[in-house]
């Protein structure tokens, strides 16, 4: 296990760096820092004295020997926007991110596991059709448009909730409701389909001939065996959450989170601020990788680790 | 029982005693929404909205300007007088201090100047200052601001300018916690979310009658819109025009962007002259100021130049929209199905591809093919400020904060500037000529010159003068400034 773990890091890291650089020859590419960030009135001279001051005046590849000296240091330098260490920028924002994660995937996996499981006791029956449907429903919803529509009903019509911007408990139900439930739909839905497959199986049959009942069946067995493939979407929920669905969710609601700050760092051009994220997004989406190859070993103690 | 009853309807006036006492201190914070957040809270480094929207509060200017847009004395006693055409001379406030104690003083003034153009200090905005040599102290109340050549709009720069601590500013500290002379202080800054002023008790001018303001970044239109409608947010800027029916309330004023197309009077396509005052009549302004904006925006009246600015051109007429006259200025030209390259970007300024293609429209109605380039915005820059590649036709929003036509002049007019596009040797004379031209009169007459050669010739598309909507709540109370400034010591709540 232990090796495994290091093995995994080891490719981690390659991971990490490719992605990295990537990104560091993909930035410089696109847009110009110095013309997006000053106004368009600036001139020539201080648009020199910008590129200068950020060392954007240098040779790629010297730049490019800079930065991965400055990687072994985590220093990604400082934000263009922000004007202070692009990793101290996302230390503050990165905590916030992963609280509405934990909060909306917390959710999520509530309602899919129960959900799922009683959708697949009777497939077809009046539960199932239910679920299905809203699952469907839940799955074709834009988040953009879905995190827009709870504003206006639970802010702006009931004023029971916040409408955006981060602060007590009552910040996190909006935001965190709408990462949750398209994951829900897609996590549901594959708990059905699992849990139909698991009680189709003989040994449920023999479980139920040697006298079990169904309940102990269902969850000591189907379900569990089920829980493999709704892990591994579980742990891609995190990445895309992580790398994606929190940009939008952050931004409709005003979150102060890594997703927000990578909007800003695109509009801003800052490039080096958004090298840090998307490097710290990279570390993260790895991480979760070895983590969901561990549980996968504990929940089946079958599956080899190579 | 009889106690209880007593007890409660006791308490019941209490409250109703209180109530109206408790909506009068709530009366008295506001919450404005901007749409990022400040990236320092130092006055002098960046040219960056976010950080003006609060800084505006915190600190002041020497000169100020009326809601209108008029020049008027901020900490300078009266407007400057003028030594020689290098030196102006400023009096100064009595008996002003900055929040951390300093005094504000001549040592103040010369000690802002220094630092904002210190070139190690690499100021954003010294396209702002470029001008300015120095600043000498006369005596504690009496500044003398040096320029390098003559500058009349000098007093105009000096609005811009905002004064800060001589001592405190060289603080590392400084960029967190400001300390200036203005209605307002900082109370709280807590990243990412918010930050909250405080009335500052010891004002010099006029006690502001909010006594907390609380600025919170927004970026998302609609989430600002939604926080204005539940009671959230008491002001919001950038209100769409088609979402003004559904707020509270909102309000509008002229505003400093005014949206152009530029073209090159050396591109074949674009070199004829007739050519040139086809597109230009080709194009119904008004119905793209009703259709697009809702109206708030207003056509240009034949030229650039912001209609607040000094050296706005009353004289000129609007150009006419006559598609007639243009098909058959088109048509003279033999410039029939030829193609005229538009370069555009989209999501910088409000609704700019549906006006760039609105306008290739009815270029097309005219005659000419049109070849739309919405390039990604670093490309767009890239070819914006090409000097030696003009595009035949560049979209561009241009903004005039300082309110005076050496903006446009520089920016549009004059060959080899920014983002212009002809060879006029007129205007290659005139426009350096009234950057240094200290008599008011004259200086007004280059431009008008200027104004009107460029309006003859067809060197530019004016389009059309945006205006500022803002969104408010129902107990808001404010006129909005031709400056965009956010002053909240100007607003008022009613309840």
């Amino acid at each position: 296990m232990g090796l495994f773990i290091l093995r995994r890091l080891f490719q981690g890291f390659l991971v990490v760096l490719g992605v990295t650089l990537v990104v560091f020859v993909a930035t410089r590419m696109v847009g110009d820092p110095a013309q997006v960030m000053l106004p368009l009135s600036a001139t020539a001279e201080q648009r020199a004295a910008f590129e200068h001051k950020f060392g954007l005046d240098r040779p790629m590849a010297e730049q490019f020997v800079d930065f991965i000296g400055d990687l072994a240091t985590f220093d990604f330098g400082e934000s263009m926007w922000q004007r202070r260490p692009a990793m101290d920028v996302i230390a503050g924002r990165l905590p916030n991110t992963l609280k509405l994660i934990a909060a909306g995937l917390g959710l999520a996996i509530v309602l899919a596991l129960p959900l799922g499981a009683l959708a697949a006791i009777r497939p077809g029956g009046f539960a199932d059709r239910i679920t299905v449907f809203l699952g469907l429903f839940g799955l074709s919803l834009p988040q953009f448009w879905l995190g827009l529509l709870l504003i206006m009903v639970f802010a702006v019509t009931f004023k029971v909730l916040p409408t955006s911007g981060y602060g007590g408990w009552t910040h996190f139900i909006l935001p965190a409701v709408t990462l949750a439930l398209p994951a829900a739909a897609r996590l549901m839905m594959l708990v059905r389909s699992s849990v139909i497959d698991e009680l189709n199986q003989q040994y449920v049959r023999t479980a139920r001939a040697k006298g079990l009942r169904f309940p102990q069946v269902l969850f000591g067995h189907a379900l569990r065996n089920a829980l493999v493939p709704f892990i591994t979407l579980a742990g891609w929920e995190f990445i895309s959450a992580l790398a994606g669905y929190t940009v939008v969710v952050e931004t409709v609601f005003a979150w102060p989170g890594l997703g927000l700050t990578a909007m800003q760092a695109i509009k801003f051009s800052d490039l080096f601020l958004l090298q840090a994220i998307v490097f710290t997004v990279a570390i993260g989406i790895v991480l979760v990788n070895i983590v969901l190859d561990v549980i996968y070993k504990l929940i089946d103690p079958r599956i080899k680790l190579a | 029982m009889n106690s209880i009853t007593k007890l409660l309807s006791r308490a019941a006036l209490a409250a109703m005693v209180a109530l109206p006492a408790m909506t009068a201190a709530q009366a008295a914070e506001i919450t404005i929404a901007v749409g990022s957040e400040a990236s320092t809270l130092d006055p002098q480094k960046r040219d960056d909205g976010g950080e003006r929207a609060i800084n505006d509060n915190i600190y002041e200017t020497l000169l100020a300007r009326t809601p209108a847009g008029e020049l008027v004395p901020g900490l300078a006693e009266a407007l400057p007088t003028q030594v020689d055409p290098l030196t102006w001379e400023f009096k100064l406030r009595p008996n002003i201090k900055f929040t951390n104690g300093e005094a504000f003083n001549a040592d103040a003034v010369v000690k802002s100047v220094a630092r904002i153009i210190d070139p190690n200090f690499a100021s954003e905005q010294m396209s702002y200052f470029g001008t300015i040599a120095k600043a000498e102290k006369v005596d504690d109340l009496t500044v003398r601001v040096v320029t390098t050549g003559p500058d009349p709009i000098l007093p105009s720069r000096m609005y811009w300018m905002k004064m800060v601590p001589a001592t405190y500013s060289d603080d590392p500290a400084f960029q967190t916690e400001p300390a200036g002379t203005g209605p307002y202080k900082l109370s709280t800054w807590t990243r990412g979310q918010e930050v909250v002023l405080e009335k500052n008790p010891d004002y010099w001018g006029d006690a502001p009658s909010i006594d907390t303001v609380r600025f919170r970044f927004i970026g998302e239109s609609g989430t600002r819109m939604a926080g204005l409608m539940a009671g959230e947010l008491d002001v919001i800027t950038n209100l769409l025009p088609e979402f003004v029916e559904s707020v509270p309330k909102s309000a509008a004023v002229q505003g400093v962007e005014t949206s152009v197309i530029i073209l090159s009077t050396e591109n074949e396509a674009t070199k004829d002259e007739r050519v040139r005052k086809a597109l230009n009549l080709a194009i119904d302004r008004q119905a793209l100021a009703d259709s697009l904006y809702s109206g708030f925006a207003l056509p240009t009246k034949g030229q650039l130049v912001n209609p607040r600015a000094f050296g706005f051109n009353t004289a000129l007429q609007p150009y006419p929209y006559d598609p007639e006259q243009a098909k058959a200025l088109i048509k003279e030209a033999g410039a029939e199905g030829k193609t005229v390259t538009l370069v555009g970007e989209a999501g910088r300024w409000l609704k700019d591809r549906e006006l760039i293609e609105a306008v290739g429209n009815y270029w097309e109605e005219a005659g000419v093919k049109v070849d739309y380039r919405i390039e990604e915005f670093g490309e767009y820059l890239n070819q914006l400020f090409d000097r030696k590649k003009r595009p035949d036709a560049v979209f561009v929003v241009n903004s005039n904060e300082l309110l005076d036509a050496d903006r446009e002049m520089s920016f549009a007019y004059m060959p080899n500037g920014t983002a212009s596009s002809n060879n006029d040797p007129d205007l290659a004379a005139w426009v350096p000529a009234a950057r240094v031209e200290t008599d008011v009169e004259k200086r007004k007459g280059i431009y008008a010159q200027a104004t009107q050669k460029a309006h003859d010739h067809y060197y530019l598309v004016p389009l059309l003068n945006m205006q500022d909507v803002y969104g408010f709540s129902a107990r808001l109370e404010w006129q909005p400034r031709v400056d965009a400034k956010l002053l909240a010591k100007e607003m008022k709540v009613t309840e």
